[in-house]
């Protein structure tokens, strides 16, 4: 197919649709909204389900339920709508139900919440965060098939920039290999026969054939979302080889950073750019060795320092570490604010560096 | 008054008086139909009769009807339930259909995930007054509101048991619970939520029924009410809703042989029992 | 190019119809817009990048070539950003005072060629059109199924005054000697995307 002008989010809506997604729950929340639209117009076109929700609440419960009886199901919000989803993230994770969340969030003041999450239990959330329309159009389709992989519920970060902006793309579906039966979902039909499913956080199991239990269950997750940890990390490393100031940022950020790091480095500056693509599993271990060679480390984030304690942890107090964003969004509270562009992280960067040399 | 017994040979009663007359029965011979089993201990789809509940508790009972509703109706190798929490959960072990079991309070909102992916499935959720009433009274509304085809089964002793006894929404003006210990007060406490009325007002519901199981008519009828609710919500028609009024013997501040009483006099006065919408 | 006006001119319209036509035209597109909660009378703003291969830009830009301008309530912001020598493509029935400054002026009465068309409420697809005209960036046919795809189905009585619209902008000018440059193709950095697995 041609490239189409397509705007984020129905792009995303497209690429779900086109890795199987066939259930879509949502509750209106800007700048998610677009892509509950565009699920709720595409989904009826392929025999899907889009449910606009009377709650956050509700619609994550909803696509937990629909990922439950075996179908790919997606959810998202944003901000203080992905805070109301945390309890039934948590519980899917430990009860083993894949679902994608969308989470198009309000600048990028989501970190903690994307990577730390805020529900009970050892879980992890694998969290990726797209620089862009097309990468986003990619992510959504890993994502899915990672989700269904590990079990697991997953996330995309986009934000303003990813839902909101038009781009050509061309949605292509991509084949990211077989995956097992789904021989755990729930269909009723195996009722009466003394094989009847079950999908409960506590494992407990039927009478006469009991399961792990809530101690072994856990430490069961606990030991995969190790593993996750261990071959799920993606990241982007720009000139990083030799250089002697490393900038990290995450998301829609990186393309901002990586247009001034590529004029320093076209000018001599020894400099370089990180850019994590999985939030959590953080990349620790390819940002340490980008930042091999570096005196210095800069962290680029419109907050007031979130990522940043994943990066300190990262180079292990080997390289100082400082920020260069700060909180700013603009006057609807949807969108990162002012610092959000090529001079004005130009001109941080371009000080931080004078600083040091002093 | 029964009068004596004219029975001859056949040892079949001879009505007395006409039709009209009760039927009488000769207890002077063997029967004629020979003695049979009607139900085991377990009832059908039960894997175990070990189950936690306490003695005395309405909730097996309930538990007994849902299966035999089930299995009556063919639906056993169609059913998903979908359970919330409470003393009840422990059904997701004790019974041989698939069962997810759910956040506190969301299980209509997870049926409906389930349902609209599996439409041919008959999709139930089973939550206590605790859990529906309380934590999850927005996710019923809904749900009915839509007209989700599927059945709630509220199980409601006024009480949250699993946590020791204390006051939930549906709780009974004067009830004793552990955070009402002198009875629910309507100006300290409120008033009890008839969620059975509430979804009966809504459009995308098109049956809503209130049974007990405190004596052998109510069971019966609750059985019928349970069946009905099934048939409707797999053959399409809407949202379907049974609730069933139980004892609690030991969140309810009574000795446990006056549980059937207390909802016959004090619960019934505020939650009447029969079908209050079969569209 | 930067698009503004004030929120119910068209300006949202009339950059999405530019991306579109673009993007059927072979190039690749970029554009991101700005507005205020409100529906109509506040600030707009669209920006759209076109490339012909490999497009790399940020999607909130530092500088541009090209503006369209609408209305000058907001031109200080795009002024800002207008790089020496650009083109400037305004609405002059509505525009009071013609902004001055290092950059190609083209004056279009787009308001008034819209009412002599009999589409009062398309002047930013006249202006569109002359813009389109002026750069040689998008063909004025182009932009003309761009806009019949863009328009929903419930507004489609405004089909034929909208096509009037961009033919009539279109026709009112005459082209740049130079065409418009394409952004320079993709700097080459040692850029590697890892995973572990």
């Amino acid at each position: 197919m041609a490239p189409q002008l397509l705007q984020g989010s129905d792009a995303v809506a497209q690429a779900a649709i086109a890795a199987g997604c066939r259930f879509f729950a949502g509750y209106p929340m800007l700048p998610f909204t677009d892509l509950l639209e565009s699920m709720a117009r595409r989904l009826p076109e392929v025999d899907g389900v889009c449910m606009n929700a009377e709650s956050e609440i509700e619609a994550v419960n909803m696509a937990l339920g629909a990922g439950a009886a075996g179908a790919r199901a997606g959810t998202g919000s944003c901000g203080q709508g992905i805070a109301l989803m945390q309890e039934a993230i948590a519980e899917a994770a430990l009860n083993e139900v894949p679902f994608v969340v969308f989470n198009m969030a309000r600048g990028q003041q989501d970190y903690f919440q994307a990577t730390r999450g805020g529900g009970w239990g050892d879980y992890r959330t694998l969290c990726f965060a797209p620089k862009d329309v097309s990468e986003a159009v990619e992510h959504t389709q890993l994502l899915f098939h990672l989700a269904d992989q590990y079990r697991a519920p997953v996330m995309l970060y986009g934000d303003y920039l990813i839902a909101h902006t038009y781009m050509s793309v061309d949605v292509v579906p991509i084949d990211f290999g077989p995956l097992p039966p789904k021989d755990w979902a729930l269909d009723g039909s195996l009722g009466g026969t003394g094989k009847s499913r079950q999908i409960w956080t506590w494992a407990m199991g039927k009478a006469g054939d009991p399961g792990p239990g809530p101690d072994l269950h856990w430490q069961r997750i606990a030991e995969k979302f190790e593993e996750m940890a261990r071959v799920e990390t993606r990241w982007e490393s720009i000139d990083c080889e030799g250089a002697e100031t490393v900038v990290v940022s995450f998301g829609t950020a990186g393309p901002f950073v990586e247009q001034v790091v590529g004029e320093l480095r076209a000018d001599g500056v020894r400099i370089g750019a990180f850019r994590p693509i999985t939030l959590w599993p953080f990349p620790e271990a390819a940002l340490a060795e980008a930042c091999r060679s570096a005196d210095r480390v800069l962290v680029f984030e419109v907050n007031a320092g979130q990522m940043i304690d994943d990066v300190r942890l990262a180079v292990a107090g080997r390289v100082p570490v400082s920020p260069l964003g700060r909180v700013s969004i603009d006057f609807s509270g949807m969108r990162q604010g002012e610092i959000l562009t090529v001079p004005w992280i130009r001109d941080r960067v371009h000080q931080a560096i004078k600083e040091v040399k002093v | 008054m029964t009068t004596p017994s004219p029975a001859g040979p056949t040892g079949a009663g001879v009505p007395a008086g006409g039709p009209a007359a009760a039927v009488l029965i000769a207890t002077d011979a063997p029967p004629t139909v020979p003695n049979r089993k009607v139900a085991g201990a377990l009832a059908p789809l039960q894997l175990s009769g070990e189950h936690h509940l306490c003695p005395g508790c309405g909730h097996p009972v309930a538990w007994r009807l849902l299966l035999e509703a089930i299995a009556e109706l063919g639906l056993a190798n169609r059913a998903i339930g979908v359970v919330g929490h409470g003393c009840y959960t422990n059904i997701v072990s004790l019974a041989d259909i698939d069962f997810l079991q759910c956040l506190h309070g969301r299980a209509p909102a997870v049926a409906t995930g389930v349902k609209r992916v599996q439409p041919d499935t008959a999709v139930f959720t089973l939550q206590g007054d605790g859990d529906l009433a309380s934590e999850g009274l927005a996710e019923v509304l809904h749900a009915a509101a839509r007209g989700e085809r599927i059945t709630t089964i509220m199980l409601n002793n006024g009480v949250f048991g699993d946590t020791g006894g204390q006051m939930t929404a549906a709780s009974v003006v004067g009830q004793r619970t552990k955070t009402s210990l002198d009875g629910r007060q309507p100006e300290a406490h409120g008033y009890p939520v008839p969620v059975a009325e509430l979804v009966a007002t809504l459009q995308g519901s098109v049956y809503v029924a209130r049974g007990a199981v405190h004596n052998a008519g109510s069971v019966a009828k609750t059985k019928r009410y349970l069946k009905r609710a099934f048939e409707l919500a797999t053959s399409g028609a809407g949202f379907t809703f049974v609730e069933v009024l139980t004892m609690c013997p030991t969140g309810w501040f009574l000795p446990t042989a006056d549980g059937p009483d207390y909802i016959q006099d004090t619960f019934e006065q505020t939650y009447p029992l029969g079908a209050l919408k079969d569209v | 190019m930067l698009l503004t006006g004030i929120g119910g001119q068209g300006v949202q319209l009339a950059a999405k119809t530019l991306a579109m036509a673009a993007t059927a035209e072979g190039h690749q597109v970029l554009m991101s817009s700005h507005y205020g909660g409100e529906m109509r009378g506040g600030q707009t703003e669209a920006s759209v990048v076109i490339a012909d291969e490999g497009l790399r830009s940020v999607p909130i830009l530092e500088s541009v070539w090209s503006a369209y301008v609408m209305h000058a309530r907001y031109w200080p912001a795009v002024a800002d950003r207008l790089r020496p020598g650009g083109v400037v493509v305004a609405n002059s029935t509505v525009v009071d005072e013609l902004p001055t400054g290092d950059f190609r002026l083209f004056p279009v009465p787009a308001g008034q060629l819209a009412v002599e068309v009999g589409a009062v409420m398309s002047s930013g697809f006249v202006l569109l059109g002359a813009y389109g005209a002026i750069t040689g960036l998008v063909g004025v046919e182009a932009l003309v199924s761009a806009m019949r795809e863009l328009v929903p189905p419930y507004r489609t009585q405004h089909l034929v005054v909208n096509e009037a619209a961009l033919r009539a902008g279109a026709g009112a000018v005459t082209a740049l000697d130079a065409p418009a440059p394409f952004g320079a193709p993709a700097r080459s950095a040692r850029a590697s995307v890892g995973t572990a697995g």
